[in-house]
């Protein structure tokens, strides 16, 4: 396994797996006292990028959205994806990011075929809202096949264990 | 009696500028060999292999300068490293189903722009192998300049920066290729070239000495397995059929045995933050 560490997120990627961490576009916000860097534009607001997790048992594309668009239409029946997205501190404490603490392990109950931001035909998805160590997160997965999910869920929450949020 | 003399002087003379002659010859063959390896003084050297060589490839040996490829077979790795925007990044090579071809080039050299450009524009879009992957390796940032980098990477070849990818791959100088097979975790050829479509014939030369058959299984990345064409293919199938978008046979509902009502019915959850939310996936 290699260590992927980066902007407060670590997991461990495992053989043939493929994992990044990396900052997502930065955005207008007036939020301070994130732990992920900031920048000031030239008006004088905040530029703040938060940083995005992804795991995947596939290879992804060098060209890939946040949430794998790009990457989840290559997926095999026994692919998963695995896209951790950090909000901004102006979500903490809204209803939606109220959990606290990690989702996982993911039981085979929380996958849809309908839960997919765009369903593609077999694949099926799960997406929690979650706080951890004061920060709110997304974490969003996709796999290859619903019906396989079982036998894939195993793998996901193995990769999901080694996640930690600092 | 004198008349013998000189006519046997003459004879030496002459068979001794033979003798000089045959020697000069016999030592640039034997000059000649060593230069290609088999000389008579060789046995106790390593035979180094031509560039992309493949395991049971002729034993041969490149221009004095230019690096020999390793003599034993060589594991893959998988790579780590950074990618040329600021990103922290794994790239499996092992343990995957289908090859990777590692293309390990430098920002600097004058050789490797022509492979920058190749790739940049597409040449490198069909690829032989199994179902090949490329990835372009460039030594660390503390190396290389990363904003250079990504101005040559164009985002559209996978690209990492990992000097600890050159030391595992033992990578002797750039530009240098390493075609590995994912299922076996092995590299299957490895060496240089001066231009793409001097590397490209190499690479299918040694996808074809591991028994890959290199045509059947070139990948077209623009075009690939789950590319546009296919997808529209499909729905065109699917249409011809009754089955559009939305139809209940197309999430097999009634062949899971644990589902519940709740499963076709309940609404993604909504997305904070505007366009914060799910892009595509």
């Amino acid at each position: 396994m290699t260590r992927l560490s980066a902007h407060g997120l670590s997991a461990e990627v495992r053989r043939g797996w493929d994992g990044e961490i990396y900052l997502r576009t930065p955005e207008t916000s007036v939020a301070t006292g994130s732990s992920a860097p900031n920048q000031a534009n030239a008006t004088g607001s905040t530029m703040v990028a938060y940083p995005v997790l992804q795991l995947a048992n596939f290879a992804l594309p060098s060209q890939r959205g946040d949430f794998g668009g790009g990457a989840v239409e290559l997926m095999g029946a026994h692919n998963l994806f695995v896209s951790l997205f950090e909000y901004g501190p102006e979500s903490v404490g809204t209803a939606l990011f109220a959990p606290q603490g990690t989702p996982w392990p993911l039981s085979p109950d929380a996958f849809g075929p309908n839960r997919l931001q765009r369903p593609l035909p077999g694949q099926g998805g799960a997406q929690r809202f979650f706080s951890r160590a004061g920060r709110p997160f997304c974490l969003y997965v996709v796999l290859g096949s619903y019906l396989l999910r079982r036998a894939t869920l195993r793998q996901l929450n193995h990769a999901l264990q080694t996640v930690t949020i600092t | 009696m004198m008349v013998l003399v000189v006519l046997l002087g003459v004879v030496v003379a002459l068979l001794a500028v033979l003798v000089v002659g045959l020697l000069r010859t016999h030592a640039e063959i034997l000059r000649r060999l060593h230069e290609l390896g088999a000389g008579v003084y060789d046995d106790s050297a390593p035979a180094g292999p031509v560039a992309l060589s493949a395991p049971g490839a002729a034993p041969l040996r490149t221009q004095p300068g230019v690096a020999e490829p390793r003599t034993s077979e060589t594991s893959a790795f998988d790579l780590s490293g950074t990618t040329p925007d600021g990103a922290t990044a794994v790239i499996g090579v092992v343990d995957r189903p289908h090859t990777t071809l590692l293309a390990f080039l430098s920002s600097g050299c004058t050789t490797c722009r022509g492979f920058w450009d190749a790739f940049a524009d597409g040449e490198a879009n069909e690829l032989p192998g199994l179902d090949t992957h490329l990835v372009v390796v460039t030594k660390g940032p503390q190396n290389e300049s990363m904003s250079k980098v990504a101005e040559l990477a164009r985002d559209r070849v996978r690209t990492v920066m990992s000097s600890q990818a050159w030391a595992d791959y033992g990578v002797p100088v750039s530009p240098y290729f390493v075609l590995a097979d994912g299922r076996t975790g092995r590299v299957l050829g490895e060496g240089s070239g001066t231009t793409w479509a001097q590397v490209a014939g190499l690479l299918e030369q040694a996808c074809a000495d591991a028994g890959l058959d290199p045509a059947g299984g070139r990948r077209t990345r623009a075009l690939g397995p789950n590319g546009p064409a296919r997808e529209q293919r499909a729905d065109e199938e699917l249409a011809r059929a009754g089955i559009g978008p939305g139809h209940p046979s197309l999430y097999g509902q009634t062949t899971l045995d644990d589902q519940g009502p709740d499963d076709l019915i309940e609404p993604v959850e909504p997305v904070v933050n505007g366009s914060d939310g799910a892009d595509a996936g």
